[in-house]
């Protein structure tokens, strides 16, 4: 069980102490929240923050060298990233990280990797139960693409896709995995005003339908648009946590990453 | 996932195949295009393991010398029939595969590329060393003709068809496989390794068993392979074996599954067709001006089709059904 006060509630995520360093510089130092369940949190903070480190931490890429991660009360800091992602932790990645071979909808059904049991004879051999999972996955991949907006673009390849396209597809292969909690790295970077319009959208009606989202992102209009609450990182630790509102008046947070003029 | 395109191309292939032997009794053509087939599949795996599971081990010539050995060993001492050498092989080189395997693919990068490269001259060398079992640097020889059951392959055709057949089986596992949840999980590795652990792809595990089943393949490959020759040696599995299997998959494209079938059937058939003019020109050397001429040749593929024929081929059928 954690420790981290979470309202009195069992936490969805608890971060606990958890510090990651890179040699002798320490990109995250004795970091504590928790994350209940519903909503959207946003981490927000200066590049070099360890807002990316921290999704990495939670998601088995890094083991922390100090400090613990419980996901629904379950100890998940320092497992493999395929076993915390089988817990129902999905992610985006900052740059992408799209498997480029793949056409979108292969994209999105690599997602849905979890979801299927079939082993190697009746794949290759098309076994009727491997063809039965495979029309499933597809149907799922598609539905998640056409949630995105692009069931239409499935066939293409992935590399062909503008950049918000692309990111739009991130989001729908991590959905594959059918995820509780959905982390999403800097999903507005490098997009147009009409797609942030359509991520706030996509976000919205993820939120309806359970999924709890922690965001990591620089927009700031988009961030206080989609965010019940705020996390602000430097230089490794938390300076502020609180409502929109109220991160938007702090002036730790005007200094450190804000701005006067915001 | 790849569009599920051109199985008719591919019913069309099997027939031609197929027919190949009623339409030409030359018994020239038939062997090579044996070797096609063997050839072809030994680089059908070593393509699915570099070019789309990213995996770049060179130890694949091994596989197949492994599987010549254990077929030969087994109908020369008459430990089984021969068929079940075949069998035997594959078992043991899939045992040899994982335990050489799990260590190894901890590496990355050239890393995995050196000793890889390693395994490969460590198994030549061993096959010369253990002249008891292997017959050293001459060779094994005597291999009997292959049986299963009443069914004695005693000609070129009879090796064409198990040969050809081992190929497509091969080939439309591959196919199926690449096409499923576990051929997609291969894929993602070549792209990045991190997205895919995070989507719950266990990523040593896939690329283990991408490194046993393609090994197994080449094995298989193999012992059909000292079956026809009826002969085999360890020079023949080394380092000129690599390079060839290499340049299948570049001049037929490893991108494209059947790229490296591609591949083989062009380096074998141009060798051989180059050979065959060298030698009326220049009757001396003529194996040493043949290597300068197929090196031109494969060159001169590359330059026009920097990725491979295949590559060319779909780049060639996607602009004709855009432009239709």
């Amino acid at each position: 069980m954690t420790s981290v006060n979470c309202n009195g509630q069992e936490p969805l995520l608890a971060i606990e102490n958890v510090g990651k360093n890179f040699g002798g510089i320490n990109a995250i130092m004795s970091l504590n929240f928790c994350l209940q369940v519903g909503g959207t949190v946003s981490l927000i903070g200066p590049n070099g923050a360890g807002k990316t480190t921290l999704i990495n931490v939670v998601t088995g890429v890094y083991a922390p060298d100090r400090g613990t991660v419980h996901f629904f009360g379950e100890q998940i800091s320092g497992k493999p990233a395929h076993i915390v992602a089988s817990k129902g932790i999905g992610r985006t990645f900052q740059l992408g990280e799209f498997f480029d071979s793949l056409t979108v909808l292969g994209n999105a059904m690599v997602g849905c990797h979890t979801q299927g049991r079939s082993g190697l004879i009746p794949c290759g051999l098309r076994l009727r139960s491997a063809k039965r999972e495979e029309e499933n996955v597809r149907e799922t991949a598609l539905e998640n693409l056409r949630l995105v907006g692009l069931e239409k673009r499935a066939i293409e390849s992935i590399s062909q896709l503008p950049l918000g396209e692309r990111k739009l597809v991130g989001i729908a292969r991590a959905l594959g995995m059918k995820p509780r909690l959905l982390l999403l790295d800097e999903p507005a970077g490098g997009l147009a005003h009409h797609e942030v319009e359509k991520l706030v959208y996509v976000i919205r009606t993820l939120v309806n339908r359970g999924i709890t989202i922690l965001l990591v992102e620089h927009n700031m209009p988009f961030v206080m648009a989609v965010s019940e609450r705020i996390i602000v990182l430097d230089r490794g630790l938390k300076i502020a946590e609180g409502p929109p509102t109220e991160i938007r008046c702090n002036p730790d947070v005007v200094r450190a990453y804000l701005g006067e003029e915001y | 996932m790849r569009p599920r395109k051109g199985n008719l191309s591919f019913l069309v292939l099997i027939a031609a195949i197929a027919m190949l032997p009623v339409l030409t009794s030359n018994s020239y053509v038939i062997s090579i295009m044996c070797f096609v087939a063997i050839y072809g599949t030994l680089a059908l795996g070593m393509g699915v393991l570099l070019e789309h599971a990213g995996i770049f081990s060179l130890a694949h010539p091994t596989w197949f010398g492994l599987g010549a050995y254990f077929a030969g060993i087994v109908a020369i001492r008459g430990i089984a029939p021969a068929w079940a050498g075949i069998l035997i092989g594959a078992v043991c080189v899939g045992l040899i595969a994982y335990l050489i395997g799990a260590p190894l693919l901890r590496l990355k990068g050239y890393y995995l590329t050196c000793a890889s490269f390693a395994v490969l001259l460590i198994f030549e060398i061993t096959f010369a060393q253990f002249s008891s079992i292997t017959g050293g640097h001459e060779g094994l020889m005597g291999i009997p003709r292959l049986t299963i059951g009443t069914i004695v392959f005693r000609k070129d055709i009879h090796y064409y068809y198990l040969s050809w057949g081992l190929c497509l089986a091969c080939f439309c596992f591959l196919y199926n496989l690449m096409n499923s949840r576990i051929g997609r999980a291969i894929e993602s590795l070549h792209d990045s390794e991190v997205a895919s652990s995070c989507m719950g792809i266990n990523v040593a595990r896939f690329r283990l068993l991408t490194f046993i089943l393609t090994a197994v393949m080449a094995s298989l490959a193999g012992s059909v392979f000292c079956f026809y020759i009826r002969f085999t040696m360890p020079t023949i599995y080394g380092f000129a074996l690599l390079l060839e299997v290499l340049t299948m998959i570049v001049i037929g494209g490893g991108k494209k599954l059947y790229g490296p079938l591609v591949g083989a059937f062009i380096m074998i058939w141009l060798r051989e067709l180059l050979h065959g003019l060298m030698r009326r020109i220049l009757p001396v050397m003529t194996s040493e001006v043949d290597a300068i001429f197929f090196g031109i040749a494969v060159i001169v593929i590359l330059i026009f089709a920097p990725h491979g024929l295949s590559g060319s081929l779909a780049a060639f059928v996607n602009k004709y059904r855009r432009s239709a």
